[in-house]
């Protein structure tokens, strides 16, 4: 009888994963046919066919173009960067126990900020390193000051006080942000300052295949230490006191999954620049719908944030016709509302 | 199992919490811990978990050292019930519950039937049957204090620390967990505030100033010049004509 229960529930999450992915698939596609010249499906799967499986189809080389070099790399990127942001999220508020916990808290949005526009204003590294390499290490350089003040602090991924992080986030945050103002206003003409705020405000227009060849690996990664970290997660529902009489080595895990958390915000953010609510809001949702167990609010968490962040970088390409609008205001109209009908509906539920 | 504290002790900036405990409890025995507020009950309860690196000396499970074991290891032989442990978490009874498999699972060890079994059992053990589905925030604190018993009953532990086990509890409840941590055939350690519950004990130790002031039998240890010293209140003992049981009664001390 419970071998027939247990099979059960193996095939029905069996079938939930399936069903998962092919949403998944289903929003990729939805994402590379609609544009500013919407691309029929079957040219769109064709083109997938002749470049992947060699096949043969006639078409127009100009569309093949479009799919292949531009839009299904930047929705791959789009799928990678939303679910890791999310990810990320999901597990600065379990690990803080802070509900107001997202990536950028950590101080690394803010950091890369300053990375890129140092390299692309202030001219560091006489052009040989990239703006995305320029924020990554901004990203690294402010997580890294983030963490030593909030240890100096007698907080951080210690035992006690997960309180200290996020005072220390926001100290460094401010911090951060005041060197890009500042660099911006010394050395940057108006044509830079509003190129470095399209990028702050998050951007995929430059997502190529190299960007997926990095966001892919560093966002299956992110979601595997948090699967494999689920049960250690949920242990930390009562507390990390709680969690290490439960047999979780916390400050291991807090140190574990608070670096992968800051590798994968940091490497999202050189890609795309900051692109804020994804951490913050699509973790709640996904609780909202599964409940607080990590072992299926962790796939599911991936899954909504990719499919988020697909569909509102086809809304910030179409919805004014002629002008791609920064995918973090997309996600900010859209997350906002969302979070405060979460909130409301969350409450009545109880 | 048996569990040894030497020279434990715990300071904070230079203050001494807990100083200097030694004792030993052993297989099966219940040990009862009283002390007023702020006498380092807790932070010794902390200590003696392992949850709580001590500042000087060190607890032994069986002979070894439980600072050195993995976490995991050492959560498969003591299970410990905090004080005033909360969440903001939208979780279930079960949910709560199911935490106590934690050490015993692993990602290529994953949940069994027999998870389930030993939750449904620590489930009744706890008086918690029918409350499984139950939201975390409609449980009254009582109810919570059983859920979180419950939690450590299915971490299946050698040895069970209970902080103040009693709280919260209507008196059925009180009693029914303290007689069921004494059927239990595992090694306790009580921190109680009740000084008749602790008479029932196998063995009392009574803490004052973050010192181990006494340690021995409940009738040896919990003397009246005792309870004077150590709580500053007048007690007398009495004796209840159904069955001749002794039991004290307080008195403001002047």
């Amino acid at each position: 009888m419970s071998s027939i229960t247990s099979q059960t529930i193996n095939v029905s999450r069996l079938g939930r994963g399936i069903l998962g992915i092919a949403a998944l698939v289903a929003a990729a596609l939805a994402g590379v046919c609609i544009g500013e010249t919407p691309i029929p499906v079957t040219i769109v799967l064709q083109t997938l066919a002749n470049k992947i499986f060699g096949s043969a189809y006639q078409l127009d080389p100009i569309d093949m173009g479009i799919i292949w070099n531009y839009r299904l790399p930047r929705t791959i990127v789009a799928a990678c960067c939303g679910s890791g942001l999310a990810i990320s999220g999901m597990v600065l508020q379990s690990l803080l126990r802070n509900a107001l916990a997202d990536p950028y808290l950590l101080g690394i949005s803010a950091g890369a900020s300053t990375g890129a526009v140092a390299v692309t204003v202030a001219g560091l590294g006489g052009g040989a390193i990239s703006m995305s390499l320029g924020a990554f290490g901004g990203a690294v350089a402010a997580f890294a000051m983030v963490a030593m003040l909030a240890r100096a602090a007698g907080g951080g991924v210690t035992l006690r006080g997960t309180g200290q992080i996020v005072l220390a986030g926001i100290a460094g945050s401010q911090l951060f942000n005041a060197l890009t103002s500042l660099i911006i206003t010394k050395s940057a003409n108006a044509e830079q300052a509003r190129g470095i705020m399209f990028w702050l405000l998050g951007n995929l227009s430059g997502a190529r295949w190299p960007d997926v060849w990095l966001g892919l690996p560093v966002a299956l990664v992110g979601l595997a230490a948090c699967i494999w970290y689920a049960r250690a997660l949920d242990a930390f529902a009562f507390g990390a006191e709680s969690a290490s009489s439960l047999g979780v080595p916390v400050r291991t895990v807090q140190v574990v999954l608070i670096g992968f958390t800051a590798m994968v915000t940091a490497v999202m953010v050189s890609i795309v620049g900051s692109i804020g609510f994804v951490g913050l809001v699509i973790p709640h949702a996904a609780r909202f719908l599964v409940g607080v167990r990590h072992g299926r609010l962790g796939p599911l968490t991936a899954l909504i944030g990719a499919a988020f962040l697909i569909a509102a970088d086809v809304l910030s390409r179409t919805i004014i016709p002629g002008q791609v609008l920064p995918i973090g205001v997309i996600t900010a109209l859209v997350g906002a509302p969302a979070f405060a009908l979460i909130l409301i509906r969350g409450r009545r539920a109880r | 199992m048996k569990l040894e504290a030497r020279n434990l002790g715990w300071s904070v900036r230079g203050r001494p919490i807990v100083t200097g405990v030694d004792l030993a409890v052993n297989k099966g025995e219940t040990l009862g811990l009283v002390g007023p507020n702020g006498s380092g009950k807790s932070t010794l309860m902390k200590l003696l978990a392992g949850i709580r690196q001590p500042t000087c000396g060190d607890v032994h499970i069986d002979g070894k050292a439980l600072h050195r074991m993995p976490r995991r290891v050492a959560a498969q032989l003591v299970a410990f019930l905090e004080q005033q442990t909360e969440t903001t978490e939208a979780i279930t009874v079960k949910d709560a519950v199911e935490l106590g498999r934690t050490p015993w699972l692993t990602p290529l060890q994953p949940w069994s039937p027999q998870d389930d079994f030993i939750v449904a059992q620590a489930l009744a053990d706890a008086d918690m049957e029918g409350f499984e589905h139950r939201s975390w925030i409609t449980l009254s604190g009582g109810e919570r204090q059983r859920a979180h018993l419950a939690r450590a009953l299915a971490q299946q532990p050698q040895i069970l620390l209970l902080d103040e086990p009693t709280n919260h509890l209507d008196i059925q409840h009180q009693l029914s967990i303290l007689e069921l941590v004494a059927e239990l055939p595992v090694t306790s350690i009580v921190a109680l505030h009740d000084l008749n519950q602790a008479l029932s004990c196998d063995r009392v130790g009574v803490l004052s100033g973050g010192r181990l002031v006494a340690l021995g039998l409940p009738r040896e240890v919990l003397t009246v010049e005792r309870i004077g010293a150590v709580f500053g209140v007048r007690a007398s003992i009495l004796t209840d004509p159904t069955d001749g049981a002794q039991m004290f009664r307080f008195y403001p001390a002047f």
